[in-house]
């Protein structure tokens, strides 16, 4: 990505990136250069680049990122260099440390900026203009710069200055409405998925911003607006075309079968999923049958009659009823383990409702290696975490380094930057880095 | 010169149901020719899945196939005959990307296998996407979304404590976390190749993203020796943090105002209620200790606000709150979406206007937007036999008369 007339830019003198080897196994983005100013709604993008092969530099505030102060802490320690969110988010990058609200702190960032592809950042629409580090200011000095900016709601419009968190994003883009149970408020889902949604449609728009960089003889850098409640409006499934087809609004409706055979179940030890009513229905219903009936519930007999074939009688609370009665006594007899294995066995779609530890001893996941152990600097220890959530074969994912402690790596980046030791410890004084 | 970014970049797409689809569906609308590979004998069971458009039912009619297949073109082939694998490898010759998301072995059963399709074209980019990876002990497992929430975590993790696993009442993995994992392995291949000239296999397990996605709470397990429970709205050490009644009917607000700032904020909004001026409130420790009595405060005076009159007012005051829309707010009502354009209404031979969602990002200077509905069934096969392969109409017509075409 980066030819030479881009790194004349830089300067090979005053550059903050290391310079890679060309290593055995190659990476898909070596090479690109990434500034992750970013907090939960970014780190995972930066993230994903760093996993394969870029060359990130996490850009904190000097009293660190927020991230830091976001549980759960390793030991319960509450502490910034103890927090698990914030040392998964920011495996391989490095860090430093940067007032940018100070105009010393921005010239370094714009110094930086120079020999960037990309930046990620989540600031108030406004912010990183009133800094003098928003796109149209850096690309001038860096015409192929990308920057992706993720906000709650967008960069311009009528919410564009409203405060959002996760909850509020997954009420605004509708996702809140469809979770939960009848009987109950709506139910948010577990583990900052609107902020996870948009840090994942972040990196897709920042690739394909890079890439079609590539493809161009102009080079011209874009600026990338992500709007967070906008990702969150992708996972609606059908309540959109529900609404606009038919006129039918989705309701939560959790705690209860789908359809006769489609639901949660309880077992022996915790529950199953069950999904033997659903879009293939007739392909697994009868193995389903034929499984109770050989487990000696041969009442399930009456399961094959026709009129278990029709999809608007599986949605009937009669069918859910005569099911249940069938199906639930016989599951809570068994593990969760026996149902899945014997119940896949048989061609039957039944899986275990996991917990995390069952994900932690999983034998597939076992097999695939996709658990990798992380060091985890400040406490000497090693944890234990997701590893590649994509193996591409010749450039495969790879862990580098841990998460920076805070301003680890900001006295080497000052300079690479050009920073004497005497420029460096006044900027340390100041409060300008950390 | 503004060409969508991924321009020239040709998909032979056999996904089908939800995440492949949906995966492909952002390749397409940023550019890319997608080319969806099917046929009548092995439909993608979305084509038959609800909602209708006006309640009938049709093979091209579903709304759930058509929001995941916009801007895509689909063509026919039987792969069960000799002729229709020769034209799936003649198509495969001139594309950049092969996708599928089969559990492993359909597509060798094909004779598409990665191996098969390198003897094709060398440099191709080939993904696999099924639900548990390549091998292993339970590669061959049937699978859906919804079974998929249950593998993740996500359906354990979200709910109430004391009530059955809720999960998020979609199939959610299908919708972003594997179509964003997919598409960015793919944009990465694709950097790789123009820097190399080399193609590779990608594996994506369908249930892998999301539990990367859960890292957090698999390192609080691993290294805590703490399972993660359900806690419903509640988000430890914050509060309030909660969703609260509204008037009307099932009408919500979502509002966290756990810092002080915003604490004193929503009492101001609220009217200064007497619950809320304890003085162990005024700490985040002692709203977190007394948060369920804070909450039911709060419940009582929300009940009598409309819930956009709420958030407006708590947003003037610098209190994070959105009410909670429903799919119908969400198209009829949000100012901010229809700001940015989100939803885009495409014309359908079948089933005349109806609306996409488009990208959930903006390019500057390269925007993109569906650009065609979702295709007929085959609806392109002329069109991609003869412009692409160069076959003549009479060719095209013979193949037709041998049920290849079908």
């Amino acid at each position: 990505m980066h030819d030479a007339s881009v790194d004349a830019g830089a300067g090979a003198a005053s550059t903050p990136w290391s310079s890679f080897a060309p290593g055995a196994v190659p990476s898909a983005l070596a090479g690109i250069r990434v500034l992750d100013l970013s907090g939960l709604a970014g780190q995972y993008c930066g993230k994903q680049f760093a996993d394969l092969g870029a060359e990130v530099i996490l850009v904190e505030p000097v009293t660190g990122s927020p991230v830091r102060h976001d549980g759960p802490f390793l030991d319960d320690r509450v502490h910034i260099e103890y927090s698990l969110q914030f040392a998964y988010f920011n495996a391989g990058k490095r860090g430093i440390a940067i007032d940018l609200d100070r105009p010393e702190g921005q010239r370094i960032l714009r110094q930086m900026a120079k020999g960037a592809d990309l930046i990620i950042e989540t600031e108030k629409p406004g912010t990183m203009s009133k800094r003098g580090l928003d796109h149209a200011t850096l690309s001038a000095s860096n015409p192929g710069l990308v920057m992706t900016s993720v906000t709650p709601f967008g960069q311009t419009g009528p919410y564009a200055q409203y405060e959002a968190e996760d909850l509020v994003a997954l009420a605004l883009g509708g996702l809140l409405y469809l979770g939960g149970y009848p009987d109950t408020s709506p139910i948010a889902a577990y583990g900052n998925q609107a902020y996870l949604a948009a840090a994942q449609f972040a990196s897709v728009a920042s690739m394909m911003a890079l890439l079609s960089m590539d493809d161009g003889p102009e080079r011209v850098g874009r600026h990338v607006d992500v709007s967070i409640q906008e990702c969150v409006t992708m996972g609606l499934e059908t309540a959109i075309q529900y609404y606009d087809l038919e006129k039918t609004v989705r309701k939560r409706a959790s705690g209860q079968q789908i359809m006769a055979g489609v639901g949660v179940f309880e077992c022996a030890d915790g529950q199953i999923y069950l999904m033997a009513g659903g879009i293939a229905s007739t392909r697994f219903w009868e193995n389903l049958v034929r499984w109770l009936m050989d487990e000696g519930v041969e009442a399930a007999q009456r399961l094959l009659e026709p009129a278990w074939e029709s999809h608007d009688y599986l949605a009937k609370p009669e069918a859910k009823a005569i099911f249940g009665e069938l199906f639930a006594p016989f599951a809570r007899k068994h593990k969760k383990t026996y149902l899945y294995q014997t119940g896949q066995s048989r061609r039957i779609p039944i899986c275990p409702v996991n917990t995390p530890r069952d994900i932690l001893t999983s034998r597939q996941l076992d097999y695939r290696g996709f658990f990798v152990a992380q060091d985890h600097t400040p406490s000497g220890r090693k944890l234990v975490v997701p590893g590649a959530p994509y193996r591409l074969d010749a450039t495969p994912w790879r862990q580098t380094r841990p998460a920076p402690r805070l301003g680890e790596h900001t006295s080497e980046i000052l300079a690479a930057l050009g920073y004497g030791p005497a420029a460096r410890a006044a900027l340390l004084k100041s409060g300008v880095v950390n | 010169m503004n060409r969508l970014p991924l321009h020239g970049v040709r998909i032979a797409d056999f996904t089908w149901i939800g995440a492949g689809s949906f995966t492909t569906k952002l390749l397409a609308d940023h550019g890319a020719d997608v080319i969806k590979i099917a046929s009548r004998g092995r439909m993608d069971s979305l084509r038959s899945s609800r909602p209708y458009k006006d309640g009938i039912s049709g093979i091209n009619r579903s709304g759930y196939f058509a929001d995941r297949n916009s801007s895509k073109r689909s063509i026919a082939l039987n792969l069960k005959t000799d002729a229709g694998k020769e034209l799936a490898r003649r198509l495969i010759a001139t594309s950049d990307v092969v996708a599928n998301n089969f559990t492993p072995g359909t597509m060798e059963k094909f004779g598409l296998g990665y191996e098969a399709v390198r003897q094709i074209r060398k440099d191709i980019i080939y993904i696999a996407m099924s639900m548990q990876g390549a091998a292993g002990p339970e590669h061959k497992y049937l699978g859906y979304g919804l079974t998929m929430g249950a593998l993740t975590g996500l359906q354990f993790l979200t709910g109430l404590p004391d009530r059955e696993p809720a999960g998020t009442g979609t199939n959610f993995s299908d919708h972003i976390p594997n179509p964003c994992h997919a598409a960015f392995a793919i944009l990465a291949a694709l950097r790789h190749r123009r820097r190399t000239g080399e193609g590779q296999y990608i594996d994506v397990a369908q249930t892998e993203p999301t539990i990367a996605l859960l890292g957090p709470t698999m390192a609080d397990c691993s290294a805590n020796n703490r399972i993660g429970e359900r806690s419903g709205n509640e988000r430890s050490p914050r509060a309030p943090h909660g969703v609260f009644r509204c008037l009307g009917e099932d009408r919500w607000i979502a509002i966290s105002a756990w810092e002080d700032e915003t604490w004193a904020a929503l009492c101001t909004v609220l009217g200064d209620p007497p619950f809320a001026r304890a003085p162990e409130l005024a700490s985040a420790d002692g709203r977190w200790a007394r948060r369920h009595e804070i909450e039911q405060g709060i419940a009582a005076i929300t009940c009598h606000w409309d819930a956009e009159d709420l958030m407006s007012a708590l947003q003037r005051a610098g209190v994070p709150a959105g009410l909670v829309r429903t799919a119908a707010d969400i198209v009829d009502e949000d100012p901010q979406l229809r700001h940015r354009g989100h939803w885009v209404t495409l014309l359908h031979p079948e089933m005349g206007e109806s609306i996409y969602n488009a990208p959930p990002f903006r390019i500057d200077g390269a925007p993109a937007i569906p650009s065609a509905p979702a295709p007929l069934l085959g609806q392109h096969t002329q069109e991609v036999l003869t412009e692409i392969l160069g076959l003549s109409l009479s060719e095209v017509e013979a193949l037709r008369r041998e049920d290849v075409l079908t």
